[in-house]
């Protein structure tokens, strides 16, 4: 969604440059793309990269896909609870981790947090949480509580963290900071100034990253159902172990479905929450 | 209302940056007083009176409200010191999406517990104060609208209801007209010289145009660099003076209109 350090001033240049030298940059340019060259070489031979390997078994392709359709449309119907699963644990995560997220986004705020030793201590373990892959904090907690949705809505509640602090601190380091030293110097205390001054600017932005983390949630939901935490993912993953391609059709169809709809949804949404922003300026 | 005179002690204050913002100011300023601080944009206008409400801490002499001292004051005496002045900015400082009723009970922040004020449970007597801030500048109807949806100069006057339901001994105004137009400026700098008059709160003005620092001056405080350099009576003050403040030469640009 928005880049790091995207809000920093360009820096500008020590005068204007003086022409550049043709052969310079010719030599400079030759001397990357061998470099790159050499580079592809050496990760093609350490992946087996091979096209014509492809072509040879795109015969084995095509018995897979005679496989796959049509799809089995008569396993439909039993898709339904697994996937009402699904939306439990993206949903359960998405309030529970935006629950968590909105203390520790107001600690990893610089002009916000009480103190800097605070804002460094927060920011950090924010970083560190986002760092871990969502597959490493299912496998903890399965190895905690059991395979199972309750596995996969800890895990995707610590992702949720992660995203929505990241984003939420940054939009309230943006907030505008004259209204924080209104309340103050109305006598206003610091939870006061956060509830009063912060809070309220960006709402909007909190509901929306809210329903991003929804969206992402449903979509890794079905990664982590790969390894046993619950939800649609864990049929996926019998029916490969069965080899009845035409199901896995039919559930990567459905999965496709719900995720568009969603996705659209929430969207749309999303807009809205940003359009008020756009105008409830000035 | 408390009538406490404010003490500048030979008041200094360097920025982290080695800026001096104040240098060596002693003042007092009496209860009730109409006191306009003018100078060039950064002459240390706006430190002068943070300084009186802690926003920005002296670094060196004191500043006492009455018998308390800024300098001393934190934590929960800070607060209700803050409580004591209210202040108008610039640029409002409202929050844009709480209603104007909202807005003007954070003035009463300092007065209702933190606990209440966070849920927004606030008491009936000081919901009461904030609608009475609200009469008392003329925007009474005006309480459950959003606040980004007034005109400036009426978010102008919800800057000042907030700063009144405080109910302060000093109200300090951080040129509290220049984002407005002619004819507003006016109507806002009556409203603050009746709340002066009649509820006989000291109020303190920075402002950059000369005429109106003149029309609305009961004395005028002239800042240089940090120092103070003028202290005289409104009426009496001359052109000469104010060359003497800035500077320089008045021009155009340090009047708000030919014809007020």
């Amino acid at each position: 969604m928005s880049a790091d350090g995207s809000a920093r001033p360009i820096e500008s240049g020590a005068g204007p440059t003086p022409p550049p030298d043709p052969w310079r940059a010719r030599v400079r340019n030759g001397v990357v793309a061998l470099v790159l060259g050499a580079l592809t070489a050496w990760s093609v031979r350490g992946t087996g990269f091979d096209l014509g390997e492809l072509f040879s078994n795109l015969k084995q392709a095509q018995r897979l896909i005679d496989d796959s359709l049509p799809p089995a449309w008569g396993f439909l119907p039993r898709l339904w609870d697994p996937f009402l699963e699904t939306l439990q644990i993206a949903y359960v995560s998405a309030v529970v981790g935006g629950l968590i997220a909105l203390p520790l986004a107001v600690l990893s705020a610089r002009p916000i947090a009480p103190l800097r030793a605070v804002y460094l201590v927060s920011r950090n373990a924010m970083n560190l949480l986002r760092t871990m892959p969502d597959l490493f904090w299912a496998m903890l907690f399965a190895s905690a509580v059991g395979f199972g949705p309750f596995a996969g809505t800890l895990a995707l509640s610590v992702f949720t963290v992660a995203v929505v602090a990241k984003l939420l601190s940054e939009s309230m380091e943006a907030i505008d900071l004259g209204v924080l030293e209104a309340v103050r110097a109305s006598g206003g205390g610091w939870f006061e100034t956060v509830a009063y001054g912060v809070l309220p600017q960006v709402l909007p932005q909190y509901v929306s990253y809210l329903l991003y983390a929804f969206e992402l949630n449903i979509r890794a939901s079905v990664v982590l159902g790969l390894v046993g935490a619950g939800g649609v993912g864990v049929v996926l993953k019998s029916q490969l172990a069965m080899f009845d391609y035409a199901r896995v059709t039919m559930i990567v169809l459905a999965i496709f479905v719900v995720v568009l709809m969603i996705e659209t949804v929430s969207e749309f949404a999303r807009r809205r929450l940003v359009g008020e922003i756009a105008t409830g300026r000035r | 209302m408390a009538a406490d005179p404010i003490t500048f002690e030979r008041a200094s204050v360097v920025y982290g940056n080695g800026v001096r913002g104040l240098d060596d100011v002693s003042l007092t300023l009496e209860p009730g007083q109409f006191v306009v601080v003018v100078g060039l944009s950064g002459a240390g206008k706006s430190t002068l009176l943070r300084t009186i409400n802690g926003l920005v801490p002296v670094t060196g002499g004191d500043v006492r409200l009455g018998a308390t001292s800024v300098r001393d004051a934190r934590g929960g005496d800070l607060r209700q010191l803050r409580a004591r002045i209210g202040m108008v900015f610039q640029d409002y400082r409202l929050v844009k999406r709480l209603s104007v009723l909202q807005n003007v009970l954070l003035g009463r922040l300092a007065a209702v517990p933190t606990w209440r004020t966070l849920l927004g449970l606030w008491p009936k007597e000081d919901v009461a104060i904030a609608q009475q801030a609200l009469e008392q500048v003329g925007i009474g109807d005006r309480a459950h609208v959003r606040a980004s949806q007034l005109s400036g100069g009426q978010q102008q006057r919800v800057g000042i209801a907030r700063a009144l339901a405080q109910r302060p001994s000093v109200i300090l105004a951080d040129e509290p007209v220049a984002s407005l137009d002619p004819i507003t400026s006016h109507r806002v700098m009556e409203d603050l010289v009746r709340i002066n008059r009649e509820l006989g709160i000291t109020v303190l003005i920075n402002l950059h145009f000369l005429d109106l620092a003149k029309q609305y001056g009961e004395r005028i405080i002239g800042l240089r660099q940090g120092k103070l350099v003028f202290d005289g009576r409104g009426e009496t003050v001359t052109d000469n003076d104010f060359a003497e403040i800035y500077g320089r030469a008045m021009t155009d640009d340090d009047v708000l209109t030919e014809s007020s």
